[in-house]
């Protein structure tokens, strides 16, 4: 192969141009591909605590990078890490500057029209949050919304929001409050001027009840999974045609939501599961 | 702040010298090729050079980073392919996709800038040295180019400030400048206004350095009309 292009390049070139020619093809030639072990590369976003980001020494860590490390371990490839801001990841990814998203990208129709998804390794859920000990009985004992516990209750949300459309569709007759940032709702719970919260129980954790003005409050009920409101989750992207690849990245996420191990990499930044 | 992230701004600052300093030769050789094809008595020149500030000013610039890298980086992949099947990617250094999509979309700027500094030198002074028998070359060399450096400095200033502006714009091509640094901190420390400043912080050091010296640029080229006040 290498000797017929280069053979090819002397014969039709003009004298003057061979040289460059030739250094062309090696260069070209010279990347082999093959190698003991596959080595691929991941991209992340670097900078979404605690999914993945820089810790103080500039290495890289959390929830998405020990999910990787796991998984490239399982499917039997090297992985290698690379920074990438959010909004060029699926360009990048199509050019073939990497091999891998794992950026919590929720899957979408939209966006599987150009890449392909893993299962889902981070939920999208819907979850109750109030005063500790005081709300009950918002859920049937089958898991369904029980519309007589929210009678005399204030429930405040984002506008506009899938949350939004999940209480108007499940509980019509709610009292809905509703806020334009999450930080406005926060205080109105803690100032007593809603009597819960309806929201994505990792961001509240994050900004609210992990930090001392959420001492007092705490998730009330289950995390509420419904595909046709909040989606299916945070998958792994990979280009189109990849389909070996994708099984042994989806065997190995499987695996890992089995024996324990993802539940250990949620526990290290939250109190629940996130898978 | 931990000296991981020290570090990490010293280098963003030093990306952003090295962008400005390719960005602004680049930008200076488009403007003035811009200049010279809108002056000309070609149409077809004209025609190009219309076409390319109109592009260039009419985009906004995020498109024309991202265009230029990812167009670029896909048809040159494609390109290679066709010579060796087995190779993935080329990958353009991200650096200088950037760094030249900066200079085209200044250079379209510029262009004008530069055309309004040839048109502004006065008539007399180029009729004057064709009857002294100047080659077309001298006369720009000597005539033209130190008077309209004069006329131009003022909005080339402005342009300068706008390449290392738009630096910020390449994180998204997957360069590591200040603001994305900044955000990488944000991440952890949970202090996005800090972080924030010390990048306005940054950027306006050097915008800084660059307005004192075109003001001391354009007191040079205008000595000699000070002194004849």
């Amino acid at each position: 192969m290498k000797m017929f292009s280069f053979n090819l390049v002397r014969s039709q070139l003009p004298a003057w141009a061979r040289p460059a020619a030739m250094a062309l093809v090696l260069a070209v030639t010279s990347v082999a591909p093959v190698a003991a072990q596959e080595t691929l590369k991941a991209a992340t976003d670097c900078a979404y605590f605690p999914f993945s980001f820089r810790d103080t020494d500039g290495a890289l860590k959390g929830y998405e990078v020990d999910l990787g490390e796991e998984m490239a371990r399982r499917a039997n490839f090297k992985i290698e890490w690379v920074c990438q801001k959010f909004d060029g990841l699926i360009p990048s990814l199509l050019s073939n500057k990497f091999d891998i998203i794992l950026s919590t990208m929720s899957i979408t129709d939209e966006r599987r029209k150009s890449i392909d998804f893993s299962v889902s390794y981070r939920v999208s859920v819907g979850q109750f949050v109030g005063p500790k000990g005081k709300v009950q009985k918002l859920f049937n004992a089958d898991g369904t919304p029980n519309p007589a516990g929210f009678k005399d209750l204030r429930v405040g949300l984002a506008r506009a929001t899938t949350y939004d459309n999940w209480m108007q569709a499940k509980v019509p007759d709610a009292t809905l409050v509703r806020y334009d940032t999450d930080v406005q709702m926060y205080l109105e719970l803690k100032a007593g001027r809603v009597d819960v919260l309806m929201t994505n129980p990792l961001k509240i954790y994050l900004e609210f009840l992990s930090k001392p003005d959420g001492g007092g409050f705490e998730v009330i009920g289950p995390q509420i999974k419904d595909e046709k409101y909040f989606g299916i989750g945070v998958g792994a992207g990979v280009r189109k045609g990849n389909e070996a690849l994708l099984k042994r990245i989806d065997t190995a996420l499987n695996d890992m939501k089995k024996d324990g191990t993802l539940e250990r990499y949620s526990k290290k930044y939250f109190p629940f599961t996130i898978y | 702040m931990s000296s991981a992230w020290v570090e990490s701004f010293l280098w963003g600052s030093l990306l952003i010298v090295r962008v400005f300093s390719v960005a602004l030769i680049l930008t200076v050789v488009w403007g003035m090729l811009g200049a010279s094809a809108k002056m000309s008595k070609n149409w077809l020149l004209r025609r190009v050079a219309n076409i390319y500030t109109s592009v260039f000013r009419g985009t906004p610039e995020l498109l024309v980073v991202l265009i230029l890298y990812f167009g670029s980086a896909i048809t040159l992949t494609w390109l290679v392919k066709l010579v060796n099947p087995d190779v993935k990617f080329v990958d353009i250094p991200p650096f200088w996709a950037g760094a030249l999509a900066i200079s085209l979309i200044v250079g379209a700027y510029a262009t004008e800038t530069f055309r309004g500094a040839l048109q502004g030198i006065d008539a007399g002074q180029t009729e004057a040295a064709r009857t002294l028998g100047l080659t077309r070359w001298q006369i720009f060399a000597y005539v033209e180019l130190p008077q309209m450096w004069r006329l131009a400095l003022p909005g080339l200033g402005n342009h300068m400030t706008s390449i290392i502006k738009d630096t910020a714009l390449l994180s998204v091509i997957g360069v590591e400048e200040i603001t994305y640094t900044a955000e990488m901190a944000t991440a952890l420390t949970g202090k996005p206004f800090s972080m924030y400043m010390i990048v306005a912080g940054i950027y306006l050091c050097f915008t800084t350095l660059v307005v004192f010296s075109v003001a001391r640029l354009e007191t040079r080229a205008n000595r000699y009309l000070v002194k004849s006040r």
